[in-house]
């Protein structure tokens, strides 16, 4: 494709962003403006959000790719993604987060369980848990889209990442949480178009569901080893049946499913889109919205991914490799780039770069606006005994947004390995530091400060721990080995025991200990509504 | 070789269909509350404004 061409489309989708950016500077008046758009959003712009929030390039093109080794297994990450991510995610927690967060005034989950339980180290240091961890899921984002225009247009990936980095910190830090839901949905509906042509493209290719299911599932190892697929070992019962229990791909499929599945629950840059809601009903009615905005990114995205490995084997292309420490190996998120360069045409590939690129930056941009707002608002001005006007704490918010922006840039600029894992990393931590807090301050009157504190801090030093001594992916690079060889536990995604364990010690805690008179009033206030 | 159904095996099959169950429900959730938790509570205002209507005739 003429990269002239891009660069103009490219500077059209950015002027775009920085128009909707503009609108959102002098949309915002108030800090509750910056941080959460005013509490004013509706249906479609909530689940608009939330699912471009969710879904970024790492689902799309590292999902698609892992999907293309282990093969339709891991559609039951799309039936989490959408039962729990959406339903559960909505009717549990979103309507009960919403009410919470206008009773204690609360714009951020940090605030939301300093103000809850009286402490503003609490707010502080989950602030600082965020911000920390969300720079480096962050980067994995950038690191996906960079690669896929280093693939498509043999851009330099480090010139890749500077663009994106800037045009997603610019409109950003500028309009605030009203840019960033406005800017969502445009991006969201790039991004349904993008899937919905890629996904009907290839099934026709190959002759329709059924056919095209089949063809996979009568890929031999032998095929597979042919074209150098990693599908050859890694889906031993075929890309359409689900591998042996316990086997090494059944943990790494059980693994991806539960961290990013579960973990969705407790992630802040989405809980943060409970907040934006104008009233319940619009909380209610975005569900069906973002159910259809999830089923047409992931299941379409999981779908196709084994379904590549048909084409490339109908048309001998070999399956995409890479070069890692001198050797050459398997390049999964090359997978949907390489299909797309090979069967559609050039006007197609546009507009699937713009759905990544639209995925990557929704993504990116409530990562940074949550990690800014948790920096910023949550850490620096709590810390500072100073009261502050709305306008200095947006402005506050903004520098901070401006750091981590800086930091994420050269996290990126020295990327790690397969991008998907970075997002079951942060999925998991997040969700075995802040679900049972969460979960419980939203539907337990009796939980308590110090059963928060014991078990935000249990669930947040496991996950730490397990990650660098025991976890397959990690430990190997941070301690040589992993300290239990059996695969069936180091496979593990911490969120099996970290989750749980993260519950007990706060139900025991909260059982163990009382709430002081102080905390009893916000706990009454915090309930008056629900 | 074991049976498939639209070319998955049992397991698989499972996650897609729930997949798209998953998404009726949330389809089927929203028009519940778009329309019929709509009427109902219409209904109940309904019925509360005939009540109030009937005490003032009483009265």
């Amino acid at each position: 494709m003429d990269i002239v061409f891009f660069i103009i489309s490219m500077s059209l989708f950015a002027l775009v962003f920085f128009i909707l950016g503009y609108l959102g500077y002098r949309q915002t008046k108030t800090a509750e403006d910056y941080f959460i758009a005013g509490r004013k959003m509706g249906a479609v712009l909530i689940a608009f959000s939330y699912g471009a929030t969710f879904i970024s390039a790492v689902a799309l093109i590292g999902f698609s790719g892992i999907a293309s080794v282990y093969g339709l297994s891991i559609l039951w990450l799309a039936f989490l993604n959408i039962f729990v991510g959406i339903f559960i995610a909505f009717v549990v927690y979103g309507l009960r987060t919403r009410k919470m967060g206008l009773s204690l005034k609360a714009m951020t989950l940090p605030e939301l369980l300093g103000h809850r339980f009286n402490s503003v180290k609490l707010q502080q240091v989950s602030g600082l848990i965020i911000g920390i961890f969300m720079v480096a899921y962050t980067s994995a984002v950038f690191l996906a889209i960079a690669s896929l225009f280093q693939v498509t247009f043999a851009i330099p990936y480090w010139l890749c990442v500077v663009v994106f980095t800037v045009i997603v910190g610019i409109y950003l830090i500028i309009g605030g949480a009203y840019a960033v839901m406005w800017t969502h949905a445009v991006q969201a509906i790039v991004m349904l178009v993008g899937m919905i042509i890629l996904t009907v493209g290839v099934y026709w290719i190959l002759g329709g569901i059924g056919p095209a299911h089949e063809a996979a599932a009568a890929l031999t190892p032998e095929m597979l080893q042919s074209i150098g697929s990693p599908a050859a070992t890694q889906a031993p019962n075929g890309l359409t049946s689900m591998p042996p229990f316990l086997s090494m791909p059944f943990m790494m499929i059980l693994t991806l499913i539960f961290g990013v599945g579960i973990g969705v629950l407790a992630q802040p840059q989405l809980i943060t889109r409970y907040l934006t809601a104008k009233n319940d009903k619009a909380l209610r009615l975005a569900i069906p919205y973002g159910g259809l905005f999830i089923l047409l990114m992931t299941f379409t995205a999981f779908s196709i991914g084994p379904l590549c490995n048909v084409l490339m084997y109908r048309n001998n292309i070999s399956y995409p490799t890479k070069i890692v420490g001198g050797a050459l190996t398997a390049n999964p998120d090359a997978v949907i780039p390489t299909i797309i360069n090979q069967f559609f045409p050039s006007w197609f590939i546009l507009i699937f770069l713009f759905a990544i690129l639209a995925a990557a930056m929704s993504t990116a941009a409530a990562l940074l606006h949550t990690a800014g707002a948790a920096i910023g608002r949550d850490v620096y001005e709590t810390s500072s005994k100073k009261q502050f006007s709305p306008k200095k704490s947006i402005f506050i918010t903004r520098i901070a947004t401006v750091i981590i922006v800086i930091a994420t840039l050269i996290i990126s600029l020295n990327p790690l390995d397969v991008v998907a894992y970075m997002t079951a990393f942060f999925f998991g931590l997040m969700a075995c530091t802040f679900l049972a807090p969460y979960t419980l301050m939203l539907y337990w009157k009796r939980t308590n400060r110090t059963g928060v504190w014991i078990g935000m801090l249990g669930g947040f030093l496991f996950t730490i721990t397990w990650y660098i001594l025991i976890y397959f992916k990690t430990a190997p690079k941070i301690i040589g080995s992993p300290l239990i060889g059996n695969y069936v536990i180091n496979m593990l995604d911490p969120i099996f025991i970290g989750l749980p364990l993260s519950f007990l010690l706060t139900i025991l805690c909260s059982i163990l200990s009382k709430q002081d008179t102080e905390e009893e009033t916000l706990m009454k206030k915090s309930f008056e509504n629900i | 070789m074991m049976n498939l159904i639209l070319g998955m095996d049992i397991g698989v099959f499972l996650a897609w269909i729930g997949t798209l169950l998953a998404t009726v429900l949330c389809i089927v959730y929203g028009l519940y509350y778009q329309f019929i938790k709509k009427s109902e509570e219409k209904q109940q205002t309904k019925s509360l404004k005939e009540e109030e209507k009937k005490q003032e005739e009483d009265q």
